[in-house]
């Protein structure tokens, strides 16, 4: 169960809740470190439902990955995926994530449809820097994310992450671009994995937590 | 003030949707049946947002948007159908980007009004970020008198050193309203505004420190940016004016025609300058109000 009304309990992270309305700012170099951060944030409690945008995982590797994260989260969830079929009502397909405008019309409709029968909700999108390298003119994944992505955080009962792996090739200048979406997130971690199985949050924007703290993966 | 939405359906369901609009407080409501009137009215009307439906008599809704997108591109638009995304043909119109709403939904039209409004009321749907104290930032900007402070030759002179200083090609002060850039001073060039989406500074702005851009043609956030190209801008360096309160609500630039880097003393310098532009604005206004003040008392 949430911790309160207002707030989203994390898994499996040194966090204790992150507050309704919070756009999350996730980044870091090692892919599947970032994966796993991700879903503990994105992965939903029982009264909640994730809807995930998935740039480089099919859809049961997505729900296996919140599974793992809480128990039972990956039957809460509804996955948008450019990797894979589309397996059943929670998992459709997207042909071409650099088709912005049908994905964000596909997201929007599916954060609707959950509403419809769940009011709380955790969105995410894994990876955001694979829709930038994608698409031809940045402007578009701007647009992308305010229309479909934080309009719907600003007004639901919910909370968002947006992953970016910042050593991949953007065609812009990555820590430039990241400067500036910070300044736009409420939060923002940033993850660097330390060693076998270990990993270090740098966390700025979530009250409470900032500063830097050890997890294990 | 009322404001003015264009809703575009056929004959059969406009009225349900103009009457969806007109029912929150200040939007009016003007309409239109097909793809070719929707379009006469964005040249003639001045629109704050754009409800269309999807299936039209001479076309699809895709192509009223494509013309926003065109003609005033930070408009927002919603797109109201009972057709599901998945048969929505988005192949030549792939970075659009709109709020999609489905019809279908037991409470679509009362969503209608409250989604329209709100996308319009938050500039949702522009193709820039804005940090996150942008409300605060731009109330900080309105206690400026700009139209009333004597500036304008202060901030000529100061342009004119920065383009000597760097020996570029334009050297610039602008204001970052909420849709637009106002250049204060401009040596080197005859600008006036920029629509926000458009400018390099909107991004500059949510750097801490100065943002530099050796070549436009190697960064995706700016080489599609066909404004950017038509004023020969290849290189650009901006730094923030802030205000005492903290917020950013300027920048001082310097741009020109050919790739250039800067060093870390140079952006030290147009930090410098910023921040002596930034006092000249603050003491004027400073003393606009004290005068103000004084005719008071």
């Amino acid at each position: 169960m949430s911790l309160s009304t207002d707030q989203f309990g994390v898994s499996s992270l040194p966090i204790d809740e992150i507050e309704n309305g919070t756009s999350v700012l996730l980044t870091g170099e090692d892919t599947e470190t970032l994966k796993t951060v991700f879903a503990r944030l994105v992965a939903a409690d029982e009264d909640e439902r994730s809807i995930v945008l998935a740039t480089n995982s099919g859809g049961r590797s997505v729900r296996r990955l919140l599974d793992d994260a809480r128990a039972g989260a990956g039957s809460r969830s509804s996955i948008l995926t450019a990797e894979g079929p589309g397996r059943d009502d929670d998992v459709t397909a997207i042909e071409d994530i650099g088709d912005l405008t049908q994905v964000g019309m596909q997201f929007s409709s599916l954060v609707a449809s959950s509403q419809q029968s769940t009011a709380r909700f955790r969105s995410g999108i894994f990876l955001c820097s694979t829709i930038a390298s994608e698409v031809e003119d940045t402007r578009s994944v701007y647009r992308f994310l305010n229309t479909n992505f934080l309009t719907e955080i600003r007004r639901g009962d919910g909370i968002g992450v947006v992953a970016i792996d910042a050593s991949a090739d953007l065609g812009t200048d990555v820590d430039s671009m990241i400067a500036g979406m910070e300044r736009s997130f409420n939060a923002r971690i940033d993850v660097d994995k330390t060693g076998y199985n270990e990993a270090t949050l740098d966390i700025s924007g979530i009250p409470g937590h900032e500063g830097t703290v050890d997890i294990s993966l | 003030m009322s404001r003015t939405v264009l809703c575009i359906d056929t004959e059969d369901r406009i009225s349900a949707v103009s009457s969806a609009v007109e029912s929150e407080e200040d939007l009016s409501a003007i309409t239109a049946t097909s793809v070719d009137d929707a379009i006469d009215r964005l040249e003639t009307e001045p629109v704050v947002g754009v409800v269309t439906a999807y299936a039209l008599t001479d076309g699809t809704g895709m192509e009223v948007i494509s013309a926003v997108r065109e003609q005033t591109p930070q408009t927002p638009v919603v797109l109201f159908t009972d057709v599901s995304p998945a048969e929505i043909d988005t192949a030549s119109f792939e970075e659009l980007v709109v709020e999609y709403l489905n019809r279908d939904l037991p409470d679509a039209h009362d969503r209608l009004g409250f989604i329209i409004n709100d996308v319009i009321d938050h500039s949702a749907q522009v193709g820039f970020l804005t940090p996150d104290d942008e409300d605060e930032r731009l109330e900080a900007l309105e206690q400026y008198d700009i139209e009333e402070l004597p500036i304008e030759e202060s901030f000529d002179r100061i342009t004119d050193l920065i383009a000597a200083q760097f020996d570029v090609a334009v050297a610039f002060i602008g204001l970052i309203e909420e849709d637009e850039e106002n250049f204060l001073a401009c040596t080197g060039a005859d600008w006036d505004s920029l629509t926000r989406e458009d400018t390099m500074c909107t991004h500059s702005m949510l750097q801490e420190d100065v943002m530099v851009v050796e070549d436009i043609a190697d960064d995706k956030r700016f080489n599609k940016n066909e404004q950017l190209e038509n004023l020969g801008i290849v290189s650009y360096a901006g730094a923030n004016m802030t205000s005492s309160d903290g917020h950013v609500i300027g920048q001082v630039c310097v741009l020109d025609h050919e790739s250039r880097t800067y060093s870390p003393e140079e952006r030290h310098r147009l930090e410098q300058f910023a921040d002596t532009a930034m006092e000249i604005l603050e003491l004027r206004q400073a003393v606009r109000e004290n005068r103000s003040v004084e005719v008071q008392q």
